[in-house]
């Protein structure tokens, strides 16, 4: 017999047995295995599109973010150089002005110590020329001279106007002492004149005392209490040396606001 | 010369005799489930996997394309069947170069046994593809008359599946033993390596026609759906 059915029954049992066996032990756990690694291997994918996409984000976040950074460096490159630019202006500008004021302010002074010398100058000019003058009085004085100082005095004192003669009264009768002094010494006669001359104003006795004074330049001076009658080329020169200074000062008024201008 | 290996009887309990039939069948089951048990334990899903693995994947992964191929749909439940009857024949037929191996599948009663199986397999895989009602009414058609001739074309379709598979296998064994009395030098072996050839061909044929059968019992339910719309 070709087919032997206890034989078929056998190989039916067998064959299902394998399937069985067959299915716990290779299907089951490699097709597990395949789709185990079929999901690892498509969840890697996404996770490296994903890390791709993420990463191409933050690519592209940095470029923009260097792009603004470049453009703010940029920025501020610009800002500074404009602000070094306008501060280096400044400066400059501030520079010329200080060099400028510092100019001035040295013509200024070369200009004031110019007056100083000047005025100084002008100054001694005029003492210079005053102490010729009394030089040349002194060098020129002698008797001659002395009669018509004497002279001139007297005259001065007998022409007193009540005004002035009026306090010189007063003083007179407070102190009852009358000084004289001169340059040089006066001969008795003209002392007895001026005691005369005095009396007459005084309209009583006067005692006269006398003391020689080299700095009266050509003069002679009367003192009683303080108060003093005095005719002397000293007089003139000082009134002239006093109008000069007067005038230098004038001048350098008007001199200073120019050099103050320049 | 014995032409089934049925008629070799091993052992001897009492009713109970088992023939190289079905000892070769146990042998090679063994063989199988020890070494998938043994590639199959420490499985990797990721990294560098053994070449085992490999090789069983691969061979996994060629049965399922077939069968997605032919059912175009899920190979998950049909996998384990018609993975077995291939490998389980495949196998059988590949160890025929070991010298004085029968190959089980060389006896018209495994051949039988495993064609029963697919007959087996057909309504029970349509049935719970697709429901009863269904599944039966498909005898149905085009008309009621066609019922007789519908289960006849079953029945002769598993029987030609057994005999193709004996025929083609029996055959080659028995050439080769005839060869080796007229030619005892070379020309065996080129026919033996025909032999493997035709045996692999015919695990695939095997496999591929009970997919197609058990396809054929649950497609038709998409058919009538298709022309139902």
């Amino acid at each position: 017999m070709i087919i032997d059915w206890y034989t078929v029954l056998f190989q039916i049992i067998n064959f299902l047995v394998l399937v069985f066996l067959l299915r716990r032990f290779l299907y089951g756990p490699i097709v597990r295995a395949m789709e185990e690694r079929e999901r690892k291997i498509v969840a890697r994918e996404e996770e490296a599109e994903a890390r791709t996409r993420e990463s191409e984000e933050e690519a592209r976040a940095y470029r923009q973010k260097t792009a603004e950074l470049e453009e703010r460096d940029r920025e501020l490159l610009d800002q500074a150089r404009s602000e070094a630019e306008k501060e280096g202006q400044r400066l400059l500008k501030e520079t010329r002005n200080r060099v400028e004021e510092t100019r001035q302010r040295w013509q200024r002074e070369v200009a004031r110590e110019k007056e100083v010398f000047l005025r100084e100058l002008r100054s001694r000019m005029g003492r210079q020329a005053c102490l010729i003058a009394r030089r040349c009085l002194k060098d020129l004085a002698d008797a001659e001279l002395e009669t018509m100082i004497w002279n001139v005095f007297l005259r001065k004192l007998k022409a007193l106007s009540p005004e002035e003669s009026g306090p010189l009264q007063e003083a007179f009768s407070r102190e009852k002492q009358v000084l004289l002094s001169s340059s040089f010494e006066p001969a008795a006669k003209r002392l007895e004149e001026t005691a005369a001359s005095l009396e007459e104003i005084f309209a009583q006795k006067v005692q006269l005392a006398h003391q020689k004074d080299a700095g009266l330049v050509c003069g002679v001076e009367l003192e009683v209490g303080g108060y003093r009658v005095a005719w002397s080329v000293e007089d003139y020169l000082e009134d002239v040396e006093k109008e000069i200074l007067a005038h230098l000062e004038q001048s350098e008024k008007e001199a200073l606001p120019d050099a103050e201008a320049g | 010369m014995q032409i089934s290996p049925d008629e070799i009887t091993l052992f001897q309990f009492g009713w109970l005799h088992i023939n190289a039939t079905i000892f070769v069948t146990w042998i090679i089951m063994a063989l199988l489930v020890v070494g998938s048990w043994l590639v199959t334990r420490n499985l990797q899903s990721e990294g560098p996997m053994s070449r085992w693995q490999n090789l069983l994947e691969v061979l996994v992964g060629a049965i399922a394309a077939q069968i997605r191929e032919v059912g175009s749909r899920a190979s998950g439940p049909y996998l384990p069947f018609i993975g077995t009857l291939f490998i389980f024949i495949a196998v059988s037929n590949v160890l025929s170069v070991v010298p004085g191996y029968v190959p089980p599948t060389s006896s018209l009663s495994t051949t039988a046994a495993l064609a029963i199986s697919v007959f087996l397999a057909v309504p029970v895989f349509g049935i719970s593809q697709q429901g009863l009602r269904r599944y039966a009414g498909q005898y149905l058609q085009p008309t009621f008359f066609m019922l007789p001739f519908n289960v006849i074309g079953e029945i002769s379709r598993t029987l030609a599946l057994a005999v193709r598979l004996y025929g083609n296998i029996m055959s080659g064994t028995i050439i080769v033993a005839i060869l080796l009395g007229i030619a005892p030098l070379f020309f065996p072996i080129v026919m033996q390596v025909l032999g493997l050839l035709t045996g692999l061909i015919q695990a695939y044929i095997f496999a591929i026609l009970a997919m197609v059968y058990i396809a054929s019992a649950s497609r038709t339910h998409e058919n009538i759906e298709g022309k139902g719309e």
